[in-house]
């Protein structure tokens, strides 16, 4: 259990120190972190009138300034920040000052984005920047060596810093932003963003706050550490947080990442209950159920966000996702690129039209799209894992390989990039590799049960009989351990197989028995009738079964130089049914 | 390519954009077609101007004004006019520029379908596809181009041009490999799609040897390439499978070049099998290529590759593939023992076509190669010749002619084999100054630079041993191990030979002989058999040395080396003296001595007189006495010289023989003051080194 900070034993305080800096952040224009305090707020039991806390005390200097903020403010509100600075502009109190410098870093994005869609050409593209950051960061440096900067004004500080890609300044200012206002949520995520591996994370001194469990475990999600990012959780649910929309929606995804479909989809379930007008982290619920093929589902929520609101780019996500599994794939691709055009940062729509152009056969404008993705991200293992299909795809297989890799260093224990590694080195003629991957896919939870019939299938290209052998009986154990019925199984193959290499070792009783499993099989019928024939005809020539067990090695030990599969008896098939 | 506008870079190449250049270089159209009466000359020289300035990039407007005023004083006013008249007053101006534009071409023939008409005409649909707002900035920037003949708005692109240029011109002029990566880098976060950014980064990598750098480069520039080949002339499956093998095709050579053969060796069979499926015959010639560079590279034979390639270069017309694939195989020949003439007669029939088509890199490579030929024959002073006519060689190249291209492969060979010769002769300064010079064009981290550290550290060896300073030496061997594993324990050995550790020096020599078998080198082969033939003289085993001395001759013969021939002659008239037939060693020796005088180092020549000096000397003791006198006097003569070279390279072990020789011979001539003088040398040296050990069995 991942030790919880001390202060939220009590429970009221926390919810006093929420209300009250979501006040704060909303005078301040910081609407997400006013969303995200309120959000926590609210998973909290109601405060009595006592306990309430008091409005915060002015000083002279606030009821000074107080008319031009609230005149600004409205500016503000209404997206006119050049309007709103230039009231603010003589005002000497920190609410004003922070305000008057995020409306000065307001209006330079807002151009920015502007002017890139005006841009003379694609040479001018690039050229494009906020103009405004240079001057901010002059005079924020200046306020900041005189310690003049609150918590706030340090965190846009940060954010002008990263802007300017001084990556290195930018993580000390956060830092320094969280000790002095831990309260502040889009200075923790500012964080986030930056910190890139778990040695980095833990060299950060950071604030012995409750707001830091949190932040620690988004950060566990983000460096794919689920584990303990489920821990850390699951014991701030236990703190009194159950409530929290946040916190479900944080351990859906997270549930999402490892795969847990089935977990993840009772969660996303439950969030939609709760909070059924939510379009946050819905588009992460469509990848669930586009990949489970929960057409009717999914139709409904794309529906339902429609209604809510259909230009977000959730939306647009769940829609493409929508359109992708009716293989409907230009249109797919098309609102993928309507949440591009909403939000080019957007990674999950590059890698999904990545997808989507793939489906299409369109290799070079998928290959494109991937690009993009991982430009936005260089973490993405999906788009890195599809350009290795790509490339696959127009048979360079070589050539994916160092895709496959890349997608396999940053998620080592997804079998997937392993299976796809596999397939890539079979293809090259390079066994000893492919059978590496296949067993180590195996090794860390085979999430599509192919390795092992691969792996099998490969040894037996190679006739390493007993090798083969014992990946059918273990393919075999595993695909009916899991229960459920899966499409491509290839069940058949693998007990026809085991049938002749039994008989071949004159194991007569073993091999019959796989022999009429196959009967069950269609496809495998009649070859296991024919076995069973040979078998009673090579039963009437009073040939003895073998019983020495020494002889056919299923029993014993590999030998060293092949991939080590753990022991089994034949006989465990007997509990085998399908 | 991407539809609807997500990607808006690439609807467009970069080329049909107006940008205010672009509108100097209409302004100037404009002039030219409106000017009616102009002088002949001028008119010329302006249509000749026209092409470069609607092709080239960007240029500042000040480079602009001074092209034209070249070519035409009188038409710069008016260009200079009609602009200042768009900048200077409002944006209707520019308006109405561009409106009366087409007018102006209306009736002239040139409009609809001549490059100018094109170019016009592309201007045009350009400009009446921007919007408002970006109307408004093209004007302000041409506001600016023209008053301040500032920045131009395409400065990236002529920026990686430059850089490119400098980076292919002299590798050392060009930056810093970590600050071109910065400024890359910098490049590319503005300007993701600039494929050629990344191409650059990847050659930088390479220059320092950075293979995850330059494999992530060169796949990103590749994948950059693939979307920009769909959309652009070459489009349809055409241009982009085409990348795509040259992808994988490059992925190859960058595996080959860190020396991954595996790998390479999977890439190059990717490459080919899909060029094979695309029919592409030319880059199938260029994987082919590719592949027995491969082979040579891990030491398989590759002759029958490489003369299939040079076939089939020449039948598609790949002139640079086949005499490539014919240099190839003159080096494999020169070291397999084919004749001389066959090779140097291939090489001077592919040199005909270089100086022809002007492919200078291939006439440096021929060059360089010739020199290592003669130097491995043995010709000291034709492989001198050679290599002063590389480095005295002008590029051919349009773009830097007349500039002297000096830090490629050939120049660092022809430099090395300099110095090596130079270390022979003695001249030790002109060695540093050399080695000095290399340093500086091949800086540690490059390529090439292995070339010139191994010449540096043979050259130190070599000038250790002679000096007899062995523990100098001892930390050179470890060095050139580490560049050469079989030059390095052939080193080795020598080191152990010359300290007397005659049974480790034997084996090591075993099993430089085995390695250099495998790898089919010859001229280590032969001389591992002198090392031994030596070390078996050191037990007195002068009978036995002999068979092996036959055979290193046999091979020195079937391969020209005369060099290690004459070397092998000496090793076999010593063991004949030894042996105690002073007739027939003075015989070979005298057959050899013109051509060891004429080609040797200077140790050679030394080497050889003291032997002829010896042979001279036993022979007086069995002449008649009439003739006696006479013999020891030639033998003192020749011991003479033989001090000269040997005192030149300042070998005072060799010296220190030599003079107890003279010192002994004129004894028995009877200088009593000739005799001391040598005595006093002798002793002067013999307190100076360490003990003689066996100076009973002389050295060659």
């Amino acid at each position: 259990m991942a030790a919880l900070s001390v202060e939220l034993q009590d429970l009221v305080g926390v919810k006093q120190q929420l209300v009250k800096i979501q006040e704060q952040c909303r005078e301040r224009g910081l609407v997400h972190s006013a969303k995200w305090a309120s959000e926590l707020a609210f998973a909290l039991n109601p405060l009595p009138l006592n306990k309430l806390p008091s409005p915060p005390e002015l000083t002279e200097e606030d009821a000074q300034d107080l008319d031009a903020l609230c005149l600004a403010k409205s500016y503000f509100d209404l997206k006119e920040y050049d309007r709103a600075a230039y009231f603010l502009r003589g005002c000497r109190s920190q609410k004003a000052y922070f305000l008057y410098m995020y409306s000065r870093y307001l209006s330079g994005e807002k151009k920015k984005d502007d002017e890139t869609v005006d841009s003379l050409g694609p040479l001018e593209k690039g050229q494009v920047r906020n103009e405004a950051l240079r001057e901010l960061r002059v005079e924020l440096s200046k306020k900041h060596s005189a310690g003049e900067l609150d918590g706030f004004s340090l965190y846009l500080y940060g954010v002008v810093l990263r802007k300017l890609d001084l990556l290195k300044e930018a993580v000390d200012i956060f830092v320094a932003a969280t000790h002095a206002l831990p309260l502040h949520w889009g200075a923790w995520l500012e964080l986030c963003n930056l910190i890139t591996n778990i040695e980095m994370l833990k060299s950060l001194s950071l604030p012995d706050c409750w707001v830091r469990d949190f932040f620690m475990a988004h950060m566990y999600t983000e460096l794919q550490m689920i584990k303990e990012a489920l821990q850390k959780y699951q014991s701030l649910m236990e703190a009194g947080f159950a409530k929290s929309t946040y916190i479900i929606s944080q351990i859906a995804v997270a549930y999402h990442n490892i795969r847990d479909i089935d977990q993840a989809l009772d969660l996303f379930n439950e969030l939609r209950e709760q909070d059924p007008f939510r379009i946050e982290n819905m588009d992460t619920f469509s990848n669930l159920l586009y990949v489970r093929s929960m057409k009717p589902e999914l139709s409904y929520l794309a529906h339902n966000l429609v209604e809510i609101d259909k230009y977000r780019v959730e939306t647009c996500c769940v829609i493409g996702n929508y359109y992708s599994l009716r293989s409907q794939h230009e249109k797919a691709a098309l609102y993928f690129q309507r949440a591009l055009k909403l939000n080019p940062r957007c990674l999950g729509a590059w890698t999904l039209m990545g997808h989507e152009y793939m489906e299409m056969k369109n290799t070079s404008a998928a290959i494109q799209a991937y690009r993009h993705a991982i430009e936005v991200n260089k973490r993405d293992y999906r788009a890195w894992y599809g350009l290795g299909q790509t490339y696959e795809i127009l048979k360079m297989p070589f050539y994916s390989l160092y895709y496959y890799r890349k997608a396999h260093q940053l998620r080592p224990n997804d079998s997937r990039m392993l299976v796809a590694l596999g397939e890539c080195y079979e293809k090259l003629s390079q066994q000893v590799e492919a059978k590496k991957c296949y067993w180590r896919a195996y090794s860390v939870g085979d999430v599509e049960r192919m390795a092992l019939l691969k792996l099998a299938k490969l040894h037996e290209q190679l006739n390493e009989s007993d090798d083969a052998a014992q990946s059918y009986i273990i393919y075999i154990q595993d695909i009916f351990s899991c229960g459920e019925q899966l499409e491509h199984a290839e069940v058949s193959t693998a007990l026809r197989y085991l049938g002749q290499y039994y008989f071949k070792n004159k194991l007569y009783d073993e091999a019959s028995l796989c022999a009429q499993r196959c009967c069950d099989y269609n496809d495998a019928r009649e070859e296991g009738k024919a076995l069973l024939r040979q078998i009673s005809a090579v039963r009437e020539q009073g040939e003895p079964s073998s019983t020495d067990l020494s002889l056919p090695s299923v029993f014993n030990p590999l030998s060293s130089n092949t991939t080590p599969v753990r022991r089994v008896s034949p006989l465990d098939l007997s509990s085998v049914t399908p | 390519m991407m539809t609807n506008g997500v990607v808006q870079a690439n609807i467009f190449g970069i080329k049909d954009w107006v940008t205010p250049y672009k509108i100097a270089v209409l302004a100037l159209l404009y002039e030219m077609a409106t000017t009616k009466p102009m002088a002949l000359l001028d008119r010329r020289r302006l249509n000749k101007l026209i092409l470069p300035l609607q092709q080239g990039s960007d240029l500042t407007f000040e480079q602009f004004l001074k092209t034209v005023e070249e070519c035409c004083p009188l038409m710069v006013e008016a260009v200079k006019r009609r602009l200042f008249l768009m900048a200077d007053r409002e944006l209707q101006d520019m308006e109405h520029f561009f409106a009366i534009l087409p007018s102006a071409f209306s009736d002239s023939e040139a409009f609809k379908t001549s490059v100018v008409g094109l170019f016009m005409r592309q201007m045009l649909l350009a400009y009446n596809k921007l919007s408002f707002s970006q109307v408004y900035k093209l004007y302000r920037s041409l506001q600016q181009y023209s008053q301040r003949g500032g920045r131009l708005t395409s400065n990236e692109d002529t920026k990686i041009f430059f850089l490119y240029q400098t980076f292919n011109n002299d590798e050392n002029k060009a930056m810093k490999p970590a600050k071109l990566q910065d400024e890359l880098n910098n490049i590319l976060k503005f300007n993701p799609d600039f494929a050629e950014a990344h191409y650059l980064s990847y050659l930088n990598s390479m220059r320092v040897q950075d293979i995850y750098i330059s494999t992530h480069s060169l796949l990103h520039y590749f994948d950059r390439l693939i979307l920009s080949g769909g959309e652009g002339k070459s489009s349809g499956d055409e241009g982009y499978g085409r990348s795509l093998r040259y992808a994988v095709l490059n992925l190859a050579t960058l595996h080959c070049r860190f020396g991954h053969y595996q790998q390479a060796d999977l890439a190059l069979q990717e490459a080919i099998r899909i060029a094979q499926e695309a029919n592409d015959h030319v880059c199938l010639q260029h994987c082919l290529s590719w592949l027995y560079t491969l082979e040579q590279m891990k030491g398989s034979d590759s002759v029958v590759l490489t003369e299939d390639s040079v076939k089939m270069a020449a039948h598609f017309c790949l002139p640079y593939l086949a005499s490539l694939g014919i240099q190839s195989l003159v080096q494999q020949g020169a070291l397999h023992g084919m004749s001389a003439n066959k090779l140097l007669d291939a090489l001077r029939g592919t040199d005909i076509m270089h100086w022809k088509q002007s492919l200078s890199e291939l006439i440096d490579i021929s060059l360089a190669q010739t020199a290592s030929i003669w130097r491995m024959y043995g010709k000291s002073t034709m492989a001198r010749q050679q290599a002063q006519l590389l480095l005295n060689m002008n590029s051919l190249e349009p773009v830097n002619f007349g500039v002297q291209q000096n830090n490629t492969e050939p120049f660092a060979i022809a430099l090395c084999h300099l110095a090596e010769l130079h270390a022979e002769q003695g001249l030790y300064g002109a060695v540093s100054d050399i080695i000095k010079h290399l340093k500086q064009q091949f800086p540690p981290h490059t390529q090439h630079a292995k070339l010139w550290m191994l010449s540096d550290l043979k050259i130190q060896f070599e000038k250790a041993m002679n000096d007899g300073r062995y523990h100098l030496a001892e930390p050179y061997v470890t060095a050139i191990s580490a560049l050469n594993t079989t030059e390095g324990l052939y080193r080795k050995a020598q080191l152990l030979k010359a300290l007397n550790q005659t049974s480790e020096a034997s084996k090591i020599l075993q099993r430089v002989q085995n390695l250099s078998e495998k790898s089919k080198n010859t001229e280590m082969i032969i001389r591992v058999m002198l090392a031994t033939a030596e070390l078996h003289w050191d037990s007195s085993g002068f009978a036995t040395a002999l068979p092996l001395l036959l055979q290193a001759l046999a091979l020195a013969r079937q391969h020209n080396l005369q060099s290690l021939e004459s070397e092998t002659i000496l090793h076999l008239a010593f063991t004949q003296l030894m042996l105690g037939i002073p007739e027939q060693a003075l015989a070979l020796v005298q057959d050899v001595l013109e051509c060891v005088l004429a080609h040797g180092s200077v140790l050679d020549k030394a080497r050889a007189l003291l032997l002829t000096a010896r042979c001279q000397a036993m022979l007086a003791v069995s002449a008649p006495e009439e003739q006696r006198m006479h013999a020891v006097e030639l033998a003192v003569q020749t011991l003479g010289e033989s001090a000269v070279y040997f005192s030149h390279l300042n070998c005072k072990l060799r010296l220190r023989e030599v003079y107890y020789l003279q010192a002994r011979l004129h004894h028995s001539l009877g200088n009593i003051q000739e005799r001391n003088k040598s005595a006093l040398l002798f002793r002067l040296l013999n307190q100076e080194l360490p003990p003689a050990t066996n100076m009973a069995v002389p050295q060659l």
